[in-house]
């Protein structure tokens, strides 16, 4: 049995994501090979591992745009592996930052970040009234009437909020004068920035980074680091995948080493750096820390 | 040598004070009636196989609708035209004892091998579109049927709407071959009215050149509608 205790006892600090023995393969390659780990609240966890080792199939697999081939991932009281979980309501409160930025063409930046937040309360409000049309109808029957569900907010002040949160947002990256425009008209170190915003806009319990400056000009590498910096101090839960060993040891409180499909080694960033144990990590970090 | 008075002369009692402009009329109506319907036809056929294609393939529906919609596509594309008009006139009709008027039947057929190439052009329009804006929106929480209807398809339009206009200039030429299950079209009301007086001569340059306009008017419209879209992606 697995224990799926949102409270974990040792440490006092809650598990926002628990990963239990997780593996995925591609056909015959054999890419995860049992990962397991615990995110804790306000961790920065940086992930780190040579090109090809399955640092963006990990997270990918953890809100899964890859479906694991076995293991548990731990989310909300719920295993997100099962095939039976409405993984859709799980990824609103996970959000992900993609290597080229993904946002969407056809949409100004505004409408980028309030699409998803509007669309799914649409979906929520239309849900209710079918739920209340059938209790109305039940109710023709009862003795006992049984009390609506209350609509929290009409879609039309769902769509001022999250314009409102958006334009608020967009205001704290300085970037509210691109509010109308389209991405097509923005730099890279832009378009991350407002990526970056539009999870934020979900009130994600954890946001995923897989190389997010990877893609960037080197000169705006800096301001989308910064916004992660900042993020990561109002306390966001964070995984990221970085070539950065700069933020990795600046920002994150835990860095690991994927190789070999598994969690290779793990530790602060003082001694992850400073003391490696692996023969591979001291291989890996003689390259990259030159 | 064409004798040019004579031509004309013959041309123009035929078309003009015996009617044959009436006919012409008719036949260009049949012509843009089985290209117009055809397409619409087409296109939807086309949205269907196209949802299908990109459906994700985990269960055993969507693989079987795929396999059916392939066969489909390989049949009317790995044929010509006119052999599929004759199977269609010669032996399906006759087969399921059906009575259509001839433009009905033309429509249908011309519908359903328009499909088989709309189709293609919805799926290649929608794989041109990163497929990371997709995973965009579902890592945002939306189902696979939003995300393709408010991020995908609109991109998408911007690719097929140009080859679709392609596709209906292909087809509104096609249709001079529906002549061989004798329905008057544009080309069978010009041959018509050149066999009344052996004169050719104008009625296929007349021919030509209204088969040439139209598919110069569809052209323009493409261009209009181009413009329209590049212009809306940059404001
Ligand atoms: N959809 C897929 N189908 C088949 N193989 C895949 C797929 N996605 C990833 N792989 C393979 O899985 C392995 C791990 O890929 P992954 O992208 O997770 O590596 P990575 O650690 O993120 O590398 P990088 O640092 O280059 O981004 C690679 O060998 C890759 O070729
Ligand atoms: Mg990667």
């Amino acid at each position: 049995m697995i224990e799926n205790n949102i409270l974990d006892v040792q440490n006092e600090k809650e598990v926002v994501v628990k990963v239990r023995g997780l593996c995925k393969s591609f056909d015959s390659l054999q890419v995860l090979k049992g990962i397991d780990i615990d995110v804790y609240k306000g961790d920065v966890v940086a992930i780190i591992g040579p090109s090809g080792c399955g640092k963006s199939t990990f997270l990918r697999c953890l809100n899964c745009l890859e479906d694991p081939t076995s293991g548990n991932i731990f989310f909300e009281g719920e295993d997100l592996a099962d095939m039976k979980v409405d993984i859709n309501v799980h990824r609103q409160k996970m959000g992900m930052v993609f290597q080229n930025f993904n946002l969407f063409n056809n949409l100004t930046v505004l409408e980028n970040i309030t699409l998803a937040p509007v669309l799914i309360a649409k979906k929520n409000i239309a849900k209710t009234k079918r739920k209340n049309f059938f209790i109305k109808i039940g109710n023709l029957f009862r003795k006992n009437k049984k009390p609506l569900i209350k609509i929290e907010q009409t879609l039309k002040e769902v769509k001022e909020n999250a314009k409102q949160k958006a334009l608020d947002l967009l205001a704290k990256i300085g970037l509210e004068e691109k509010a109308n425009v389209y991405p097509s008209t923005l730099s890279g170190g832009q378009k991350q920035r407002i990526a970056i915003v539009r999870a934020f806009a979900m009130d994600p319990k954890v946001m995923l980074f897989d190389e997010p400056t990877s893609a960037l000009d080197p000169e705006m590498v800096g301001e989308v680091l910064d916004l992660m910096k900042e993020l990561a101090e109002g306390g966001m839960t964070m995984l990221v995948v970085t070539h950065e060993m700069g933020f990795a040891k600046e920002v994150a409180n835990r860095v690991i080493f994927i190789d070999d499909g598994v969690i290779k080694e793990e530790n602060n960033p003082k001694e992850f750096f400073g003391n490696p144990q692996d023969e591979r990590l001291k291989d890996f970090l003689a390259k990259v820390l030159i | 040598m064409i004798n040019w008075a004579e031509e004309w002369s013959s041309f123009y009692k035929q078309f003009v004070t015996l009617g044959g402009y009436k006919r012409l009329f008719d036949g260009l109506i049949a012509t843009v009636e089985i290209a117009v319907f055809g397409l619409a036809i087409g296109i939807i056929i086309g949205i269907l196989i196209a949802i299908v294609a990109v459906m994700p393939r985990y269960k055993l529906l969507p693989k079987i609708l795929d396999k059916i919609c392939k066969v489909y596509v390989a049949i009317f594309r790995g044929t010509p035209m006119v052999v599929q008009l004759l199977v269609g006139h010669y032996l399906l009709l006759p087969l399921l004892g059906v009575n259509v008027s001839g433009v009905f039947e033309a429509v249908i057929i011309f519908g359903l091998n328009s499909g088989a190439y709309v189709s293609e052009i919805m799926r290649s329009g929608i794989q041109s579109v990163d497929a990371g804006q997709l995973e965009a929106g579902r890592a945002l929480g939306l189902s696979f049927w939003s995300a393709m209807g408010k991020i995908v398809i609109p991109q998408s339009i911007k690719n097929i709407l140009p080859t679709l206009g392609n596709e209906f200039i292909s087809l509104i030429k096609e249709t001079s071959v529906v002549s061989f299950i004798a329905i008057t079209d544009l080309t069978k009301a010009l041959k018509l009215i050149g066999d009344a007086t052996y004169h050719y001569f104008m009625p296929y340059i007349m021919l030509a050149l209204i088969y040439l306009v139209i598919v110069l008017l569809i052209t323009w419209g493409i261009k209009v509608m181009e413009r329209r879209l590049a212009r809306s992606d940059r404001k």
